[in-house]
């Protein structure tokens, strides 16, 4: 469904992604774990059109996204549920879902998932009208969610979505992700809790200082011993 | 008691044209991050619009406002094309000192092509005043409060009810996010500088058949669209809105019952007591859109 290859991706001259290559097929859940400053978020920035390769080729469904615009990316059916949740602080929970689904002009089915979505977390149906940026954390976190289902996204990236969340939303969180690939979305997650990441995943990669180091199955990551030495305490 | 209320009449009704001002200003400076130095210029070329189609071209005295306002909104949307959009990025320094750059070229340029000679603007209004118990109206402030007042519900539903509005929004508060939901940021960009400075052009044109059209007429009006939008909170068009009718209405009551030499001091005192009691602004915590 969506093919890396040999991504390259600087901020200035410095190459935060080094040739990256990975692939996810669909109804996958893969994840891509490394430590602070990986280059994690870049990868996923420069999939979902808000950075610039500087070599390589993305490819979703067979169709190069290249140098896609951010908007054309959203249209080909790729959604990214960015890192530290950046909900529209001033705009009401209604008026953040309606950014997710701005694209679309299909209002029946809009007006549906979004009793989907309101189905799905009872709480921002409660908190509609409310500025998000009054939400907790948490609740933030589940309207940058719902935010980006809207779309109604084959392939959903998410960015560390359990960051800074109480451990209960934290597992809350990945049921959600767990949830959201059962029903047929292909997610493709950046995680920094590795554990959680390989065990729920059906494969990973992992990246190190912008180069994509090693790849497997959860279990087959699990069972590394470098994975485990370097990123499982073990 | 009745000079208060004809001061009250007077005041709303140029406040109405200082709310429209405000709200433009408080558009671009509140949200887009942009000291526009060019407001008080696109004021005075909505004036000088109005006065080539009515007076020079001889075209409907109501269609021209509409032209004049239209022809703002796509200067304003030139500017920010052609400059703001190359100064992506660089320093507020920089942004700030191209504006008052592009600010003095429209003005030399309005003297250059209409000279220094101040304009009047017919209008179809009779002049004789119009009578409610103390308060005497002219037709024409009557006519020019109605369209401010419609101008201003209409702009509150359009950045607070429409699709559009709510991007607009978002594209302000989290650029990178807007467009992550496939947002066209340059664009939004251009036409929210486009729409705000489509506001002053059609406060200048509804002004300029009151008063008289001079080169340098935006010069005094961009300091009080500042001082609206400090007043009512950076990219708070409620509190701009407020602000405007604010200021007209303190400007109205210095000049009956201190001076008309005192006129735009008072608002300018207003300013700095507001700000030396409340620096953020009388409403800056509500309806922030920036
Ligand atoms: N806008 C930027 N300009 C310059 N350098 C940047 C920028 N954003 C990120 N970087 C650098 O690129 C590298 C990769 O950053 P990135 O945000 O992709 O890491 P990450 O793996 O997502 O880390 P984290 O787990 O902390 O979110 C880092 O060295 C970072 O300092
Ligand atoms: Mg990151």
């Amino acid at each position: 469904m969506l093919q890396v290859e040999g991504v390259t991706v600087r901020y200035g001259h410095v190459a935060a992604v080094r040739e990256a290559t990975l692939r996810v097929e669909a109804g996958e859940l893969v994840t891509l774990i490394g430590a602070n400053g990986a280059g994690k978020s870049t990868l996923l920035k420069a999939i979902s059109g808000l950075l610039p390769l500087a070599a390589g080729e993305i490819r979703f469904e067979g169709r190069s996204l290249g140098n896609a615009s951010a908007r054309a990316v959203l249209t080909a059916g790729i959604a990214h549920c960015p890192e530290g949740r950046r909900v529209f602080p001033q705009l009401t929970v209604r008026e953040n879902l309606d950014m997710g689904a701005y694209l679309r002009r299909d209002r029946v089915a809009v007006a549906s998932d979004l009793r989907e979505v309101f189905a799905l977390f009872p709480r921002l149906e409660e908190r509609r009208a409310q500025a998000a940026g009054t939400l907790s954390g948490g609740e933030q976190q589940m309207l940058a969610i719902a935010r980006a289902l809207m779309s109604r996204p084959k392939l959903m990236l998410f960015d560390e979505p359990s960051l800074g969340l109480a451990p209960t939303l934290v597992e809350r969180t990945f049921e959600i992700v767990a949830e959201i690939r059962r029903r047929g979305t292909t997610v493709l997650m950046v995680e920094q809790n590795a554990l959680a990441a390989l065990g729920m995943c059906d494969r990973s990669y992992l990246l190190e200082t912008g180069r994509i180091v090693q790849h497997g199955t959860g279990d087959e990551m699990l069972a590394n011993p470098h994975i485990q030495k370097a990123y499982l305490g073990g | 008691m009745d000079q208060f209320l004809q001061h009250i009449v007077n005041g709303t009704i140029l406040g109405g044209t200082y709310a429209l001002l405000g709200i433009g200003l408080t558009l671009i400076f509140g949200i887009m991050r942009v000291v526009n130095f060019t407001h008080g210029e696109l004021y005075a070329f909505g004036a000088y619009m109005a006065y080539l189609l009515v007076q020079v071209l001889q075209v409907n005295f109501f269609l021209s406002l509409v032209l004049a306002a239209a022809l703002g909104v796509a200067l304003g949307a030139l500017i920010e094309f052609v400059l703001l959009r190359r100064l992506r990025g660089a320093d507020i320094d920089t942004v700030m000192l191209v504006m008052i750059g592009a600010g003095i070229a429209l003005q030399n340029f309005w003297q250059l092509a209409f000279s220094g000679v101040a304009k009047s603007i017919n209008h179809p209004f009779p002049n004789l005043p119009l009578v409610f118990g103390p308060v005497s109206v002219a037709p024409i402030r009557i006519f020019v409060i109605i369209v401010a007042i419609a101008l201003l519900i209409g702009f509150y539903l359009l950045i607070n009810r429409t699709r559009i509005g709510v991007a607009m929004r978002a594209s302000f508060q989290d650029p990178d996010v807007a467009a992550l939901m496939g947002v066209n940021i340059p664009l939004m960009r251009t036409l929210t500088f486009g729409l705000g400075s489509g506001l002053a052009a059609i406060a200048g044109a509804l002004l300029g058949p009151i008063f008289v059209v001079t080169p340098t007429m935006g010069d005094l009006v961009a300091l009080k669209a500042f001082a609206i939008v400090i007043l009512g909170g950076l990219g708070n068009i409620v509190g701009a809105t407020i602000g405007g009718f604010v200021l007209g209405i303190v400007e109205e009551f210095g000049a009956g019952y201190i001076s008309s030499g005192y006129r735009d001091a008072m608002g300018f005192l207003l300013i700095i007591v507001v700000l030396a009691f409340k620096p953020q602004g009388l409403f800056a915590a509500k309806e922030r859109i920036g």
